[in-house]
């Protein structure tokens, strides 16, 4: 069988097209940046008497708009071949853009699904629907949903499993097909295969997985202990906040990857001192929704013993099988090497959300609100948690897709160094450190995590920006 | 830069003038059809309630609307040029020479990283090229013109260094610098105390008086305006209402909307029994949402339907007048000086027992030096000392003073939020100063409550009114479930006159005014006893004011509360209060009957603060008292009576017992207290400060 090409049966048709929209893409740059010397303006707004307004467009105009058609056609080639993807039936035709396209169905359908009932319901929806309103928010939502679906459906999309090994498929090109395929196994690895003959593609996909079920837990846990500490130090003040402050500052300085080496050396995995972290920082959670349930029903006995026997026994369950291990049901349990890469992000993540809490309680409780809370005798941790921490939600909620996206990279960091994860693990930082061997021969084993790892991110930074705009819009 | 020729058409002529943004759902007309003229040394006022585009004319005559507004009619000639034509060249040799914009809050007009004087020299290196030594001997001048103490220490500071009320000198210093031709004021009193206000407002006159400038004086309160304005123009919703000369407008208003404004506002003469103050109805229309015809027309009484509302209505001059016009249809039918539908007049409420007995209340508060290491030097700041006084059931026991006069230090003593250090606090004949918050009983914290003074920030923005004021009544105890509380939340708001479907909406749903009423639903949802209401209408309109004055009052009536009001308006404290506490630098210099406080014999400071506060009335005459200087701080209180340094009377008293003791608390008749060294018989000299001379 032969190779297949990137892009199928409609490569011959749309190829040039593309060519020509990044072409004309650049000739509007170049002719932007010319006339701007030239000392050209862009159009301005004018009212006529009428109230209506008319804009006088100049060549600069005309530019930008040359620029943003080439822009749309581009994307425009994209969505073809995903489509020719689906469409056609033959991997031949379809190219190896139309073969992932077709592989991600699930993820396609998902994804529109998603959208289309968000925009239709976006006004009752508070914040989340507004985010609609941004084009930024809604690609960047786009971008880390489309990773989000992915993992979730990564079983039905992947072509191979992720440890799979074909030995002669070692180092082969995108679109190689498979010497002597078994009945019913997929015909081609689709992005090639790496130095020992997996897939690349589903090692990918299954990356996507990985890394989603670490960034967002451990990032929730590092600001349920940043909260439950920034409080208290931005309210309280006095010794508190500088004992507390200082602790917070001896970590932050504390050199990080320095710090993972550290808990991952066997001496220390064997004195235990990463489960004692665990078992320290996954007590906060815990903290926070007991004393959330107590200060809120203290004056409603039944009601508040009801809601702390649920956090209780729900928080402790979690515990045992997060922190020892020992989930009597059996159902939870982490593996040692992941507690440690867990307990290190939590770790190195929840003083810098301490500091961004308590400079944010800081401001709130000189308001009036937290004064009233005060004078008709509401405990301090009803002031500190309902009054207070519904106000600080905006700048937290940026700040958390942010940190997902730090503690992403962080993640794939840990992986490049072979620290937490085990070997073959198709994450993203360990898949991308495997490919760097032979990258100048082989870049194809590398880049696909690469080009994964950077566009959740900016994914979850675009989705901040959107978030941190439109909130601040009400 | 070119000379400045002589020119006497007016300086500013703005005629027809219309501004609008553009977001991106629709045109948001902010100004429509607005038009006035101001002659060469003359002080135009501009006033009207927030919203109403006083400000954007400001902004639209500097040609600074930002992106989305736009100047989409009319002309502004400022020497007969028109701005809407100049190049932004042109703007810029103008703006700040000729013609000068002085903001509300002095702090954000001043460099924080720059000194004084390199700041104020800018000015004229940057627009006549002058050199270093000449600019800096203007400055000087300038910095002494504006009444400043030691300039030359004025200019090697840095703003936080100064007080408000000498950054807010220092921002007309540099105002001045350029000789403009127009100075444009937005507000910029505001911020400031009463006392220090009346010192700007003299300033500003004398300074308009001595260079001769034109003044474009933008505020919200009538009172100022008429001490420092000519003419005024009164604008509604966008428009110009009604403009003429002070007289013309004061005593002769041709608008229903002047009118209503007047008879909002606590005149002397008003009283909450007989003379109650006549609240605008309804609320200011939102600017996409203005009614056709007359923007006024659905709140006014002498609405026609048909003619009111049926087109654009046109400015008319008002025949026999000097330039005064109005935007009515019927001002000639109208009888203008048919006297105001007295609503509901009241009795007097019977003023029962003591409830709250203060005796020689102190809290002292330690200020270390550094909060790591305890130790080092330690100051003391006296914010209450030797406080006494007694309040009522059903009484209205006013506290008046600035900031900084010890008033919310006590309100914090009486909540619990902080514990006295002397004396003691009696409610019902129990020791309560001792007593934090977290250790009284349900009681004692439901009978005591508060009302906050910014509407804005006395809710909690991200939860429902209702829930609000559930929680309140759950943490009081009162209910058994949530339904029977929801029932009593909606009493509640029946009790504060809102619509029950407010229960369900957020904060930010709200006007002021509404928002201010559910803070006074969560008072009393307690049913509080005594409610210390921290300056509840200060923040709102003057239209709104009336309004929550009059629920607070009648809520008063029918529970029987103790209302500690803490003001610093005279005006509305003599309207609503039945005796007077006036507050100077932690202590209560003057205590007795409303009527007592507001005649003499005074204590210098009330005398003073009588003086300056703004009343709008063309047939008042006041005293003209200036105090100097600034409040001390409290950290450093001046020897002996704290208000030695600023007294007039002091060189009355013999000897230096005024900077050596405290005086004792005189007793001048039943129930009037004042904290004064000055004899019986210069006492008895003082003059009234306030005359109403007809009437």
């Amino acid at each position: 069988m032969d190779l297949l090409t990137w892009t199928g049966a409609l490569g011959p048709i749309l190829n040039p097209l593309m060519l020509a929209a990044v072409a004309v893409f650049l000739l509007g740059l170049i002719g932007n940046f010319v006339l701007t010397l030239a000392g050209q303006q862009a159009g301005e707004v004018q009212i006529n008497a009428d109230h209506t307004l008319t804009i006088n467009r100049t060549p600069v105009d005309y530019a930008l708009m040359a620029m943003k058609y080439a822009v749309l056609l581009f994307l425009a080639c994209c969505l073809a071949y995903i489509i020719g993807g689906l469409v056609q039936s033959d991997p031949m035709d379809q190219g190896i853009l139309g073969a992932m396209g077709r592989r991600f169905l699930p993820v396609w359908i998902a994804l529109i699904v998603l959208f289309a009932l968000s925009i239709t319901f976006k006004r009752k929806l508070g914040l989340y629907g507004k985010l609609f309103d941004s084009l930024i928010g809604m690609i960047g939502f786009g971008l880390v949903m489309f990773w989000m679906f992915t993992a979730i459906f990564a079983g039905t999309i992947i072509t191979f499993g992720p440890i799979d090994v074909i030995s002669q498929m070692r180092n082969e090109v995108p679109g190689t097909p498979l010497p002597n395929p078994d009945d019913g196994a997929y015909l081609y690895y689709l992005l090639g295969g790496d130095n020992l003959g997996r897939d690349v593609f589903s090692r990918m996909v299954m990356g996507a997985r990985e890394v989603l079920k670490i960034a967002p837990a451990a990032t929730l846990f590092a600001f349920m202990v940043g909260i439950t500490l920034g409080l208290p130090a931005g309210y309280f003040g006095g010794k508190l906040d500088t004992v507390l402050t200082f602790i917070a500052n001896l970590v932050l300085a504390f050199p990080v990857i320095l710090l993972f080496y550290l808990l991952v050396t066997p001496e220390i995995v064997d004195a235990g001192i990463p489960t004692y972290m665990a078992a320290v920082l996954f007590l906060f959670p815990i903290i926070f929704f007991v004393v959330l349930f107590n200060s809120r029903y203290h004056t409603q006995p039944t009601k508040r013993l009801a809601y702390i026997a649920i956090s209780l026994v729900i928080g402790f369950w979690l515990y045992s099988g997060l922190a020892f291990n020992a989930d009597p049901l059996g159902l939870i349990s982490m593996p040692g090497n992941i507690l440690i890469v867990f307990v290190s992000v939590v770790f190195v993540n929840s003083p810098t959300v301490f500091r961004i809490v308590r400079g944010i309680v800081l401001d709130i409780k000189t308001r009036d609100y937290v004064a009233a809370g005060q004078t008709r005798g509401e405990g301090p941790w009803y002031i500190m948690l309902w009054e207070i921490l519904p106000n600080a939600r905006g700048p937290l909620i940026v700040d958390f897709c942010l940190r997902i996206g730090y503690t992403t990279i962080l993640l794939g960091t840990l992986g490049f160094f072979g620290l937490g994860v085990s070997p073959e693990s198709p994450d993203w930082g360990s898949t991308i450190n495997e490919g760097r061997r032979l990258l100048t021969i082989y870049p194809h084993p590398a880049l696909p995590p690469a080009l994964a790892l950077m566009s959740l991110v900016l994914g979850l930074n675009l989705l901040a920006d959107g978030l941190r705009e439109e909130s601040l819009k009400d | 830069m070119a000379e400045r020729e002589d020119y006497d058409g007016p300086i500013l002529e703005i005629e027809n003038l219309s501004i609008s943004f553009f977001t991106r759902l629709r045109e948001i007309p902010a100004v429509m059809d607005f038009s006035c003229k101001v002659m060469p040394g003359e002080a135009m006022g501009l006033v009207g309630e927030s919203g109403c585009g006083k400000s954007t004319v400001a902004l639209g005559v500097m040609q600074d609307l930002g992106v989305n507004g736009r100047i989409v009619g009319g002309s502004i000639k400022f020497k007969g040029r028109d701005l809407n034509e100049m190049s932004q060249e042109e703007l810029r040799a103008i703006r700040g020479s000729e013609i000068a914009m002085i903001y509300q809050e002095p702090m954000a007009s001043l460099n924080p990283a720059m000194r004084i004087g390199k700041q104020l020299m800018e000015v004229p290196m940057i627009h006549e090229g002058k050199s270093e030594a000449e600019a800096y001997q203007m400055a000087l001048e300038v910095v002494q013109d504006v009444r400043l103490p030691d300039p030359e220490r004025m200019l090697r500071s840095y703003p936080h260094q100064l007080s408000g009320g000498q950054q807010q000198r220092i921002v007309i210093a540099m105002a001045l610098m350029s000789k403009p031709s127009l100075l444009i004021l937005d507000e910029p009193t505001t911020a400031l105390d009463v006392t220090v206000e009346a010192g700007i407002v003299d300033l500003v006159k004398g300074l308009g008086e001595k260079y001769g400038t034109s003044m474009l004086f933008i505020s919200h309160n009538l009172g100022l305006v008429l001490e420092t304005c000519d003419r005024l123009c009164v604008m509604y919703s966008g428009e110009a209402v009604e403009t003429g000369s002070i007289e013309d407008v004061f005593d002769e208003m041709q608008h229903p909307y002047t009118q209503a404004l007047f008879r909002s506002i606590p005149l002397p003469g008003a009283d909450k029994n007989a003379r109650p103050l006549v609240a605008i109805p309804g609320n200011f229309p939102l600017p996409h949402e203005r009614p056709p015809g007359c923007n006024f027309g659905p709140r006014c009484n002498y609405f026609e339907e048909g003619r009111c509302n049926s087109g654009d209505i046109p400015m008319a001059r008002v025949p026999g007048n000097d330039r005064h016009s109005t935007r009515c249809l019927r001002f000639q039918e109208i009888d203008w000086s048919a006297p105001p539908d007295v609503g509901e007049t009241t009795e007097k409420a019977e003023v029962g027992n003591t409830v709250l007995k203060v005796e020689n209340l102190k809290k002292y508060y330690e200020v270390a030096a550094s909060a790591l290491f305890s130790g080092g030097d330690k100051k003391v700041v006296k914010a209450n000392e030797t406080i006494s006084f007694e309040a009522r059931e059903s009484e209205t026991l006013a506290i008046v003073g600035e900031s900084g006069c010890g008033k919310s230090t006590l309100a914090k003593v009486l909540m619990g939020l902080e514990t006295a250090t002397d004396g003691q606090v009696l409610l019902d004949n129990k020791n309560i100063e001792g007593t934090e918050i977290q250790n009284r009983d349900t009681r004692t914290i439901s009978s005591v409550q508060m009302v906050f003074q910014n509407p804005f920030d006395t809710l909690n923005p991200s939860m429902t009114v209702g829930r609000q004021i559930m929680r309140a009544l759950e943490v009081f105890g009162i209910g058994k479930n949530d339904a029977e509380r929801r029932e009593k939340m909606l009493d509640l708001l029946d009790l504060v006159k809102l619509p029950r479907a407010f229960a369900d909406r957020m904060p930010r749903q709200l006007s002021g005014g509404q928002k201010q009423r559910v803070g006074i639903a969560r008072a009393f949802a307690g049913g509080a006893r005594i409610v210390v209401a921290d300056e509840p209408v200060s923040a709102l309109d003057v239209s709104v004011q009336a309004a929550v004055t009059d629920l607070l009052m009648e809520i008063q009536r029918r529970e029987k509360t103790t209302l500690l009001f803490i003001s610093h308006d005279l005006s509305i404290v003599r309207y609503l209060s039945d005796r007077v506490m006036v507050m100077y630098l932690g202590h209560v210099v003057e205590i007795g009957d409303t009527a007592q406080v507001f005649a003499p014999p005074y204590h210098p400071y009330t005398e003073a603060l009588l003086s300056a506060v703004p009343i709008a009335d063309t047939s008042v005459e006041k005293k003209h008292i200036v105090l100097e200087g600034d409040i001390p701080s409290a950290m450093n209180p001046p020897s002996g009576c704290p208000f030695q340094t600023r007294c007039k009377w002091k060189s009355e008293v013999p000897g230096n017992l005024c900077e050596t003791e405290v005086p004792p608390m005189k007793r001048l008749a039943e129930g009037h207290e004042i904290k004064c060294h000055l004899a019986e018989d210069i006492l008895q000299r003082m003059e009234p400060v306030i005359v109403v001379t007809d009437e």
